[in-house]
């Protein structure tokens, strides 16, 4: 019910004004689509951002879903256990250290990620459960999903839009984007090395 | 003589081939067991190393597994994620003491050291092994024996994860003693280890300390640049290896070096006990096999060596035990040949040793035999302290009958001899034919008088007349007896004794008689005048003197007998009863004969010179009447003094004659043909028959002193003889002379039986020439010649 309405927020924001919207394109150096990409877009200068949207990592079938979760700075993550086995969610990353005391069912609080970064979640029941929360300072960001990702209600204006992927070493150069009001960019990206 | 032997030949051939070939067997094994000894030994150190990889494959990936649960654990990451460095050596460190280890590392995803629990030496350098990094983050584990700080270490690196690998996590074990010893436990090899870059203080090793020392005196040999395995021989103290140079697997390329050895000696000990094993069975055998050949070489050189003994018994002399090998084979047969030989030849030995030692014609032994058994009874005779006897026997006239009877006649009477004195001995007597008519007898006794009762019964023996081929014939024979010890201590001498005191029996007309030592010294002279015999004839020590014959009818000397006399040096005058017959045996008689002949045709001649007419009778021999120059000689002699033959008359003895009557006869013919007169000797003491006196051409006969020395009756046996003899001599046309008057009873029965002529002491005795000239001028019985008579 709570996710239906997250949706039905987001489905909201993205109503069309005069706000131009990024088509982004993730292909690794050999031409595959690359899926589970964050692609996210700053905004240059300084504006405000809005309240950050929460957002759920769910556990199902003893893994988290979904794999990769971009969040903007501030979010509030529950992590519903979908599992009727209990697990022990922990994050030793220096973006945000926490650990979720063996559960079941949803716990009474979220988990507020207040720095940017990339957050590798594990659990330490079962240590194939792996997946990311990457927070960013922006509240336009997307992630890929057979390669392709569109940004949507970007106002307009320069962007440095950025890209994280799963296995990445170093943060491939940040693309410079002007966008033009209603403007639909589309933007080709590759997780080859710098 | 064993090592000649057929059997041991034998012996030495198999026992060398089986120990050629047991010998052929060790070598075989003992160098296959080297060669594959070696093989072993490479292999062995091929599997050791792979063994050592293995086990620090495994151990690398036990400790890996460690070290995964270690990274595992939630509080440790939560340490690791805590980000401060006191905290995470802390737990690295504590981590590391749970493993037994001090090295413990944590390496951030850059490459470079985090935390190192040895004081932080290593922090903020890169990890020294990045390919051990880059190898453990996809794995999830890594494992290498790397150089790290001058030792060998197993370095175990695990990722963090969280769950994306936030570091990695190192720990290194020591590769030490206790590692290579497993090493060493599973394999049997001993184990080093070093790092050829650290020198010599890196090396780990299963060997004891003096061994290492040894290894690392030969350091430079072990060339560190060795890539690949390198085996060979090495050799520490005392002892050689098998060794294995090679760099470690499990090690960066040529950074840790692993040597793997293993003590040949040891390796070899199976092997030794193998060789030994076969050896103690090749010894075994062989023993078998030379039981198993000396029994087979036994029965095949048994018959041999029985052969061999059976030859050596017929080289022995002894023919009597039979040479019995009782096969079917070649031997067999060669040992029944040598046995049909053995018969034969003891047949024919014992047909010839009879023969050497007996008589062929009696059968009795003979003087070989005699002499020997002579011998033996001495000396039994010497331990039992008896007495030997011998005595010695010879027939009288034994030639007489051999020549009157004819050789048939003797052979059967010394055939029927033989056979009585035979009859008459003991079974342990030995009764001989020495030779022609000589017979011995041996006897053994404790006394001496036994000697007589022997001689005794001998003789008796004898007494009975022997008829043989129809004629009867009375026999005498005479018995010299000699005593072992009292006459001769050894065969030899009791013969000579013996036949002396039979000589002694004869001449003292004795049946028989004891040898007397006496008498021998007197038979020693005998042998001395023998062997001057001929020495006296050439230095004229022959004299020749006379003895009278006077004529019964006018008193007057009308015959001189000449007499030998020989004047010797020592003896002084010897009669010729002791020299004459030696010069008979001697075969000198004719030489004395001549001198006597020579001298006494001399004197007789200057006798007539001297005007006495007489005539001279000389003595002939046997012997003599055998010269056939005898009468040539005699008529050569007379012509030279001119002496008329019938002034010659020569006297032969009745024996003389009968020894050959028919060759006497003839050279008597001769004799007087020539003129000359003859007379017999020593008439009556022979066998001469009428009929042989009727063929002689004698005119003389004279009769044996030994009727005429004791004449003292005409009706006295002697008496009755010589009348006869001389009415018998008348008869035939023969003049007598009666020799050895020594009375004038004599002279005068001898007149009264009309006897021609006397001889005798009652005369004269023989004078030599000058005292028989003097007497014939003074005597009363002189010749009535002479210048003063006449």
């Amino acid at each position: 019910m709570r996710r239906l309405a997250a949706w039905v927020l987001v489905a909201g924001a993205s109503v069309p004004g005069r706000a131009a919207s990024l088509v982004v394109e993730v292909r690794d150096p050999g031409g595959a689509a690359v899926s589970a990409a964050v692609v996210y877009a700053i905004p240059e200068g300084r504006t405000p951002l809005p309240p950050p949207r929460d957002a759920v990592m769910d556990q199902k079938d003893r893994r988290f879903v979904p794999h990769v979760l971009a969040v903007q700075t501030g979010a509030a993550v529950a992590f519903p256990n979908s599992d009727n086995v209990r697990h022990q969610v922990y994050s030793f990353s220096p973006a945000k250290k926490f650990q979720l005391p063996l559960y079941e069912g949803t716990p009474r609080k979220p988990v507020v990620f207040d720095k940017a970064g990339v957050v590798a979640l594990g659990c330490n029941i079962h240590d194939r459960m792996s997946a990311y929360i990457v927070v960013v300072d922006t509240p336009h960001f997307g992630v890929t999903r057979d390669g392709r990702t569109e940004l949507q209600d970007l106002p307009a204006g320069a962007y440095s839009v950025r890209l994280w992927f799963s296995g990445m070493r170093d943060e491939p150069r940040p693309e410079a984007v002007t966008l033009a009001a209603a403007e639909r960019r589309e933007l080709k990206l590759s997780t080859a090395r710098p | 003589m064993l090592a000649r032997s057929f059997q041991a030949k034998l012996l030495y051939f198999m026992v060398a081939g089986l120990v050629l070939l047991q010998a052929a067997t060790l070598a075989a094994v003992h160098v296959s067991g080297r060669r594959a000894l070696h093989t072993r030994l490479a292999d062995e150190l091929r599997v050791g190393a792979r063994v050592l990889d293995r086990i620090l494959e495994g151990r690398g990936r036990q400790l890996s597994e460690t070290v995964r649960v270690m990274a595992a654990d939630f509080a440790f990451r939560e340490a690791i994620a805590s980000e401060d460095r006191p905290t995470i050596t802390s737990v690295l460190q504590n981590h590391g003491a749970r493993m037994g280890t001090d090295a413990v590392f944590l390496i951030s995803l850059d490459g470079s050291v985090a935390a190192d629990t040895r004081e932080g030496r290593q922090v903020g350098r890169p990890f020294p092994y990045p390919a051990l990094v880059a190898r453990a983050l996809p794995r999830g584990e890594a494992a290498a024996v790397v150089a790290f700080d001058d030792r060998p270490h197993l370095f175990v690196i695990v990722p963090v994860l969280a769950p994306q690998p936030i570091a990695l996590v190192c720990i290194g074990f020591v590769v030490d003693e206790t590692l290579l010893g497993e090493v060493s436990r599973l394999t049997g090899l001993d184990v080093s280890v070093w790092i050829p870059a650290a020198g010599k203080r890196s090396l780990v090793s299963t060997l004891s300390p003096p061994l290492q020392s040894a290894l690392l005196d030969q350091w430079e040999r072990l060339s560190p640049s060795a890539k690949d395995p390198l085996q060979g021989s090495l050799r520490l103290g005392t002892t050689t290896y098998e060794a294995q140079l090679q760099p470690l697997a499990a090690a960066d390329e040529g950074s840790i070096h692993v040597l793997l050895q293993r003590s040949v000696e040891a390796a070899w000990e199976p092997f030794r006990q193998l060789e030994l094993q076969i050896f103690l069975l090749s010894s075994a055998a062989l023993l078998a096999a030379l039981v198993a050949a000396m029994f087979l070489a036994r029965g095949v050189s048994r018959p041999v060596h029985a052969l061999a003994e059976g030859a050596q018994r017929i080289e022995r002399g002894d023919y009597a035990t039979p040479v019995a090998v009782d096969r079917d084979d070649e031997i067999g047969r060669l040992a029944t040949a040598l046995d049909r030989m053995r018969a034969g030849i003891g047949e024919r030995e014992e047909r010839i040793r009879h023969q050497a030692t007996h008589d062929s014609l009696t059968g009795l032994p003979n003087r070989t035999l005699f002499l020997d058994r002579l011998g033996h009874a001495i000396e039994g005779a010497k331990r039992h302290r008896n007495l030997v006897g011998m005595l010695m026997m010879d027939v009288d006239r034994f030639k007489e009958i051999n020549d009157t009877l004819g050789h048939e006649f003797g052979d059967d009477l010394l055939v029927e001899i033989a056979r009585r004195l035979r009859k008459t001995t003991r079974e342990s007597d030995t009764v001989a034919r020495l030779g022609g008519d000589e017979f011995a007898l041996m006897f053994e006794t404790e006394d001496a008088s036994r000697a007589v009762d022997i001689a005794g019964r001998t003789g008796r023996a004898l007494e009975s007349a022997f008829a043989l081929g129809g004629v009867s014939i009375d026999v005498k024979a005479s018995m010299g007896i000699a005593l072992y010890p009292l006459h001769a201590e050894d065969a030899g001498t009791l013969m000579k004794r013996a036949d002396v005191a039979m000589y002694d029996a004869k001449r003292s007309h004795q049946p028989f008689a004891l040898y007397e030592a006496v008498r021998d010294e007197h038979s020693l002279r005998r042998l001395a005048i023998l062997s001057e015999l001929r020495h006296a004839v050439a230095s004229d020590q022959i004299e020749v003197h006379y003895q009278p014959k006077i004529d019964f009818a006018t008193g007057r000397t009308v015959h001189a007998e000449a007499l030998a006399r020989w004047r010797h040096a020592v003896h002084g005058m010897l009669p010729p009863d002791e020299f004459i017959p030696l010069a008979e045996q001697s075969g000198n008689i004719g030489m004395i004969t001549k001198c006597v002949l020579r001298k006494a045709i001399e004197d007789c001649a200057r006798w007539r010179g001297a005007g006495h007419e007489l005539a001279v009778a000389v003595n002939l021999s046997a012997l003599d009447l055998y010269d056939p120059e005898l009468p040539t000689l005699v008529n050569g002699f007379l012509h030279d003094r001119g002496l008329p033959p019938s002034r010659l008359v020569l006297e032969i003895t009745e024996s003389a004659v009968m020894k050959d009557p028919v060759h006497a006869a003839r050279t008597l013919r001769d004799l007087k043909d020539r003129g000359i007169s003859l007379a017999i000797d020593d008439f009556g003491t022979g066998y001469s028959s009428l009929a042989h006196l009727k063929r002689l051409p004698v005119d003389e006969l004279k009769i044996d002193k030994s009727f005429v020395v004791n004449l003292d009756g005409a009706s006295t046996e002697d008496g009755v003889i010589v009348r006869s003899t001389i009415e018998l001599g008348h008869n035939m046309g023969l003049k007598v002379i009666a020799e050895g008057v020594e009375s004038a009873e004599g002279w005068k029965l001898l007149a009264t039986f009309g006897c021609d002529m006397a001889q005798g002491y009652y005369i004269s005795r023989p004078l030599r020439q000058e005292e028989f000239l003097a007497w014939l001028k003074e005597s009363r019985w002189g010749s009535g010649g002479g210048s003063e008579r006449a």
